[in-house]
This record gives structure tokens, C-alpha cells and sequence, in this order.
């Protein structure tokens, strides 16, 4: 599904169905409990946990949106911001170290200024730095792209290209008005 | 299907499936096995699967095509086992989309294909193929938790009730009394896999001493480290194994409360895990009132969003009860207040995978195997540029040398060897000539190296010990979860130090700092992680020291790796 735009008013509804049929707490507890699961959820609709999700879980499940931003903001894997057209996760892992991934996140800080997390410019692309291993060693240095392609043995010329194909196929989106 | 009422039913169903099982494997239809697992899909699998049942569409082969899990040998995948009529099945290596006609073409011709082949699953040879468990990456290997890995089907609860599966459970609540139970692990001498190695027998009993109630056991599933992916290729490849453990935990402690607590980003895992637990509630083998025993268990699946931190045990149980995973401040220990301020039993993922096998062999069979104090097999991952990169699961004693260089097949064309980096983030690297230590829990400490989950990386001299010492730490800076001030100031500014040398702006003291705020950071640190979060850098600053000190005072890198953008030395 397409990410929400920020300032875009957020269909809640699909979120609201999910809320309803599978979390379902029966006590305080258990409650508590879905919170991750539930945030985890928005994002998978959303592609990010904009506020008015978070309003809404909090809602649900009896907690304090307060709570919940504490959640998002210290789990990697969240955001609070709309991501680009694309999500690219950069294995850091030991083997891909090894394999020269230091070359790949050394290139990201100095061409995007992307440290961790980020996205280019043009919004293009989002950018994650995978603090960990992403398991698939026997392709490193290895990137996971929109969270289903793998794209392995990258080079820093590989990687460019990578970068530049996916920028452009977002702008030609863009052109087309197919989206946004 | 409807929920099994007694053990009886249990029996029927178990041999009904036994017997599926048996006519699978000896009818007159081919069985074609694809394993579909992360590392496999990355690299094509799931294309070779909808490959294979495009072509077998037709009818012209009958097959029966199945999808299995991760069997280990990752430098192979994706890996296609075939069994023709009337032959043992042949397990095919490196079967991408474009082989697969090939193949198939060959197989029906009657060729073959020997050169593609991996081994053939069978006690011996069969027509110039060797056997499967002759290969030099099994051969070596004791497997009992990746026994059927790459045999069953992991979301296949019948599969694995097939091959045995669920019997020790059976066991443990049918024929023995919990304290039997704990008894047994005790015997079995079992340590915790997932790093610290406290053994889980012990654990277990003073979890059933603690008289508060409800209790919990929880799996910790969570696998944050940046060089270890056995839990989640285990949880792929057969997860009823894991819940099969859990359940005699939750046995043992008396307790229907079971809970798996896996990241989020080990997506394959979870769903499969998910799964496995559905299939045991629809059987009766989870719920209220199991079998007729009495016994009532309840799984819970819940995930965190990637926190290396969430690993750490009280964290974890933080983020089960949806707080921020950071750790607290011990005693009490958790298996006097966990979860919801109750008694908590955590183990690792393949902690509880390897109960099955104590509770149906006897905990004295278990013992006999690995070294008199690190009984049993582990689960190991070797990264880097090794021949047969993969999973592999070995008697605890084996010598590091025969780890690297046999089971994962030595280095690649090309590449000389240089260290070998233990315990993930949380211990030093080892030197060629350490290389005869045996890998069990208690051999590699005195040398400031550690078996940990069992995750090894093997580095070529195109790695400069400063850089992947930096690189280790930077992780650990980057996952200090910031709740106690020794980890979240001391390793930036272990990072920031080692930056320093590596740009060629080193001063000789900074290697006495290092040792000294390494030192502020171990001892006074909250949590586990904190405290083990310098031994990379003091275990690579003792191994190769000599290279640090080429960057401080002749400004070169001799791997050619750091920056070096000092121009003019530093006054002192």
C-alpha cells in the first residue's frame, strides 16, 4: 500500500477493522501486551504510525498516547514520519561488515547526509541502516528492498545504481500522478 | 479435524499420520521438496517452487510437491530434493530458476545430474553420489535439533507428530510428575544457549520453589546480535519443536502460561511459529484440559520492533508488558519476580528445542554428549568469507580449527584468514594460533573469547582490526537502550576514541584511556549487555595491538581501511 503523506488525512478505518477483530484484550494485561502489536499493524497499513493511529490504539486498548510515542520512538523499527516510495534496510551485520558494508553506510552519510535512518531529498527512497543481521550472510553485503527483494553482493557502484533506478522510477510516478 | 481428547486419540492420530507419511515416501509419485526459508527466498526459492509447478502442471510427472525449511547449508540454496520411484531422494544444491527444466529433463531421462547434487539421503553412496551425510559440512555435525530440518514441512503439524514429534510432551505429561521433569534436565546437565550458559535445570527448579502465582515461562526468540541467525532459521525450519519444549516447560513450572517473545523482523519466523501454534490449539494440543490430562496451556506470540536491548531478560519482559525494554536493576531475579511481577522461567529458543529429545532419551543419554560441563549440541553460525556459510549444529568440545576449517569448509579461494570474532558483540576474536581451544561454554573465557548464542565471524586481512573493533562498538552505542550513564557516555566515547585513531589523529594514551573507561563500562553497567559492551575492543586491542599502534604513530592502515585524513602530527 502506498505510504500516507504527511498533512494527508489518515483513512483510519482499515486500522479500526483490524483493532476490532484481532485485538481483542481481556484484561489490563493483555492489553498492554498488544500495544507493539497493534503499532506494528498501523505501520503495515500506513507504511508509518501517524499521530491519529496512535490516538486510536490508545483508545482501543486503554493506554496513553504518551506511552505509545515512548514505544515508537524506542523501537528502531518505527516511524513517526511518512516514509519515501521506496524502503530500502541496509544490512549492518557482522558478515555483511566484513563483506565491506562500512563502504555502503560511509557512502549514505556523505551523499545523503543519512545516518541510521533516513530519506533522500526528493522522497524517493527511505533509507534504513539494518542495526543487526538480516540472516541471508551468504549474499553479502546484502539490502532488502520494500521488505520482500533481496539485492545482494553490493558494491558502491551497485548500490548507486540501485539508488539512481529507484529514484527515477519514483519520479516517473510522480509524473504520471498515478499516485499521491 | 477436531480437538483430541485423550492419548488414545492421540495414538490413532499419530499413526494415521505415520502411515501418510509412509506411503509419501514410498508411493509410486515423485516427491519434489523445495526448502523455503529467509536465506533461501532471498536467494530465488520461491521462484524455483512456482517454476517447479508450472512445469509439473502438466501431469506428465506425477509428483507431489512440497515446501520444506531451512536445512543449514545456505552456501546451496535454494535446494531442491528429489525422490524418483524407486530411488533414495537426492538432494540438489544451487537449483535456481533457470536449472529447474534441466533437471527435471535429466531426472526423467534417468540421468542424474551428479554434478549439481549435494549428497543423497541414505546410509551410503548410491550410483556415484555420495552420501548426503558424508558432505564435509555434515559430516562432522551431530543434529538433533536440525534432525528433520529440511525434511518436514515446518507448517506442517502432521509432519512432525510423523516423524515423532509431540511423543515427548506425551511423555512428560502422561508418565512422569513435573519434578520428574526438572529432574531429568538437571541430569541432563543442560546449559541456556543463549549466551550466559546457566544451566536451565536449575533454573527450572528454583522457578517451581517460588511459590507466587501465576507463573510464566517465556521463549526468548529474540535475535538482535549482528552475527547470529540460528533461532530464527530454527523457529523456520521446525517450530513445533520450540512449542513442544515450551509446552514441557510450562509442564515442569505448573503453569498454563507460555509465552514466545520473537522480533518483529524475523517475519518468516513469527508467522511460522504463529502457525504452529494455531495447528496445536485446532488438535487439542494446546488449550484447556490437554488430552484429558488436566493440564491446561496457553501460548502467547508477542514481538518487539528491533531492539537488541529487548534480549536482555528483564527487557524482554518489559517489552512483553508494553514499556520500553530496558533492562532493571537485579536482584530479584526473575524467576522470583518476571512478568507481571511474577516468577518468570526464560530460556532461549534453542534451549527449549532441545528438551523434546532429554525428556524422550533421558537426560543421562544428553549428558553423555558434548564435554562433561557443556553437555549436549549447539547451534552454530560461522559469517564471513568461509566455504559452506550456514547453520550448523555440533558437539560442544569441537576444536575452533575443525569449526572453520572443516565443518564450514576453511576460507574461499583468495582470502587468508586473521581472526575469528566470538560471542557476537560480547567477547573478543581469536588468533590463528588459539585456534585449538575447544567451542563450549567454559574453554574459550580465560581467553577473553565466549561461545555466547554460538555466533562466529571469520575476517580476511582486508579487515583492519581498528575498524571492526569500532564497528562493534558502534553497534553497542548504537543499541544502549541510554538508562544507565556508564553505557550510554562510556561507548560513544569509546566509538569517538577509536575514530580518532582511525582518521590518524591517535595519541599513544589513548589506548591506556580505552583500557580505562572500558573498565568504568564493565563495572557499572546496569545490565549484561553494558557490561560485555567494551570486551570486543579490549579482546581485538590484545590480539592486535601492534596495528593500533601502527595507526597512532606511523599513521597507516595496513588493511587499507580507515581513513587516515591526518595531516600533520598532533603536538602532545
Amino acid at each position: 500500500m502506498e505510504p500516507t503523506k504527511a498533512g494527508q488525512r489518515v483513512d483510519l478505518e482499515p486500522l479500526r477493522r483490524v483493532l476490532e477483530e484481532r485485538f481483542r484484550p481481556r484484561d489490563y494485561r493483555e492489553a498492554q501486551e498488544l500495544v507493539v502489536g497493534a503499532c506494528q499493524e498501523a505501520q503495515r497499513l500506513f507504511g508509518w504510525v501517524p499521530p491519529e493511529a496512535a490516538q486510536l490504539i490508545a483508545e482501543h486498548l486503554g493506554v496513553t498516547t504518551n506511552r505509545i510515542y515512548g514505544l515508537l520512538t524506542f523501537y528502531a523499527d518505527f516511524r513517526t514520519e511518512p516514509p519515501g516510495r521506496h524502503f530500502l534496510w541496509i544490512c549492518h551485520g557482522a558478515a555483511c561488515y566484513v563483506a565491506g558494508a562500512g563502504r555502503l553506510v560511509e557512502f549514505l552519510q556523505e551523499r545523503y547526509g543519512i545516518t541510521g535512518q533516513g530519506t533522500t531529498p526528493d522522497g524517493a527512497l527511505t533509507v534504513h541502516v539494518f542495526n543487526g543481521c538480516l540472516g541471508v550472510c551468504d549474499l553479502a553485503p546484502v539490502a532488502q528492498l520494500d521488505h520482500h527483494e533481496y539485492v545482494g553482493r553490493l558494491s558502491l557502484e551497485r548500490l548507486q545504481a540501485l539508488i539512481a533506478e529507484l529514484q527515477g522510477e519514483a519520479q516517473t510516478e510522480a509524473a504520471d500522478g498515478s499516485t499521491v | 479435524m477436531g480437538r483430541l481428547c485423550d492419548r488414545a486419540a492421540f495414538e490413532q492420530y499419530a499413526a494415521q499420520a505415520e502411515q501418510r507419511w509412509e506411503t509419501l515416501w514410498s508411493g509410486d509419485r515423485w516427491v519434489i521438496s523445495v526448502g523455503i526459508s529467509e536465506c533461501s527466498i532471498a536467494k530465488g526459492a520461491l521462484e524455483t517452487y512456482r517454476h517447479l509447478e508450472l512445469l509439473l502442471s502438466d501431469g506428465h510427472i506425477p509428483a507431489v510437491l512440497r515446501r520444506v525449511g531451512c536445512a543449514g547449508w545456505c552456501f546451496a540454496e535454494p535446494f531442491v530434493e528429489i525422490k524418483v520411484p524407486g530411488q533414495p531422494p537426492i538432494v540438489y544444491g544451487w537449483v535456481t530458476t533457470d536449472r529447474v527444466p534441466d533437471l527435471l529433463d535429466a531426472l526423467r531421462r534417468g540421468e542424474l545430474r551428479p554434478e549439481w547434487a549435494l549428497g543423497v539421503r541414505a546410509g551410503e553412496s548410491w550410483q556415484g553420489i555420495p552420501a548426503l551425510r558424508d558432505h564435509p559440512f555434515l559430516r562432522s555435525q551431530r543434529r538433533l535439533l536440525l534432525e528433520q530440518a529440511g525434511i518436514i514441512d515446518p507448517e506442517s503439524i502432521d509432519d512432525y507428530i510423523a516423524t515423532g514429534g509431540y511423543r515427548a510432551f506425551l511423555k512428560a505429561l502422561f508418565e512422569m510428575t513435573p519434578e520428574e521433569v526438572v529432574n531429568e534436565v538437571k541430569t541432563s546437565n543442560l546449559r541456556g544457549r543463549g549466551g550466559a550458559g546457566f544451566p536451565t535445570g536449575i533454573k527450572w527448579e528454583s522457578g517451581r520453589r517460588t511459590p507466587a502465582w501465576p507463573k510464566y515461562v517465556v521463549v526468548n526468540s529474540h535475535e538482535g546480535e549482528p552475527n547470529v541467525f540460528k533461532d530464527r532459521r530454527l523457529l523456520e525450519t521446525n517450530p513445533h519443536l520450540v512449542l513442544e519444549g515450551l509446552l514441557i516447560g510450562c509442564y515442569a513450572l505448573e503453569t498454563p502460561h507460555g509465552y514466545n517473545y520473537i522480533g518483529g523482523e524475523h517475519a518468516l519466523a513469527l508467522r511460522r511459529f504463529q502457525k504452529a501454534v494455531e495447528q496445536a490449539y485446532e488438535l487439542g494440543l494446546l488449550g484447556d484440559n490437554i488430552l484429558g490430562s488436566g493440564f491446561s496451556c496457553h501460548v502467547r506470540v508477542r514481538t518487539g520492533g528491533g531492539a537488541y536491548i529487548c534480549g536482555e531478560g528483564s527487557a524482554l519482559m518489559y517489552a512483553i508488558m508494553g514499556q520500553r525494554g530496558q533492562p532493571r536493576t537485579k536482584p530479584p531475579r526473575s524467576v522470583e519476580e518476571g512478568l507481571w511481577k511474577r516468577p518468570t522461567v526464560l530460556n532461549n529458543t534453542e534451549t527449549f528445542a532441545s528438551i523434546p529429545a532429554i525428556i524422550r532419551n533421558g537426560g543421562s543419554w544428553y549428558a553423555a554428549l558434548g564435554t562433561k560441563e557443556s553437555t549436549g549440541t549447539k547451534l552454530v553460525t560461522m559469517q564471513g568469507p568461509v566455504r559452506y556459510l550456514g547453520v550448523a549444529e555440533i558437539e560442544l568440545g569441537m576444536p575452533m580449527r575443525q569449526l572453520i576449517f572443516e565443518v564450514f569448509g576453511g576460507l574461499r579461494d583468495g582470502y587468508r584468514f586473521k581472526g575469528v570474532q566470538t560471542g557476537g558483540v560480547s567477547a573478543g576474536p581469536l588468533r590463528e594460533e588459539e585456534l585449538d581451544v575447544p567451542v563450549d561454554f567454559d574453554a574459550l573465557t580465560p581467553l577473553g573469547a565466549m561461545l555466547g548464542s554460538g555466533g562466529f565471524v571469520v575476517f580476511d586481512d582486508t579487515v583492519c582490526a581498528v575498524d571492526f573493533a569500532r564497528y562493534l562498538v558502534a553497534f553497542s552505542r548504537y543499541e544502549s537502550c541510554g538508562k544507565c550513564t556508564p553505557c550510554r557516555l562510556g561507548t560513544p566515547a569509546l566509538v569517538e576514541i577509536l575514530d580518532r585513531i582511525r582518521h590518524g589523529f591517535g595519541r599513544p594514551e589513548d589506548l591506556d584511556v580505552i583500557q580505562y573507561a572500558s573498565k568504568h563500562i564493565i563495572d557499572l553497567s546496569l545490565c549484561g549487555l553494558g557490561q560485555v559492551a567494551p570486551m570486543p575492543l579490549l579482546g581485538m586491542l590484545e590480539r592486535f595491538r601492534e596495528e593500533f599502534i601502527e595507526h597512532i604513530t606511523e599513521r597507516r592502515c595496513r588493511a587499507g581501511v580507515c581513513p587516515m585524513t591526518a595531516a600533520a602530527p598532533i603536538a602532545s
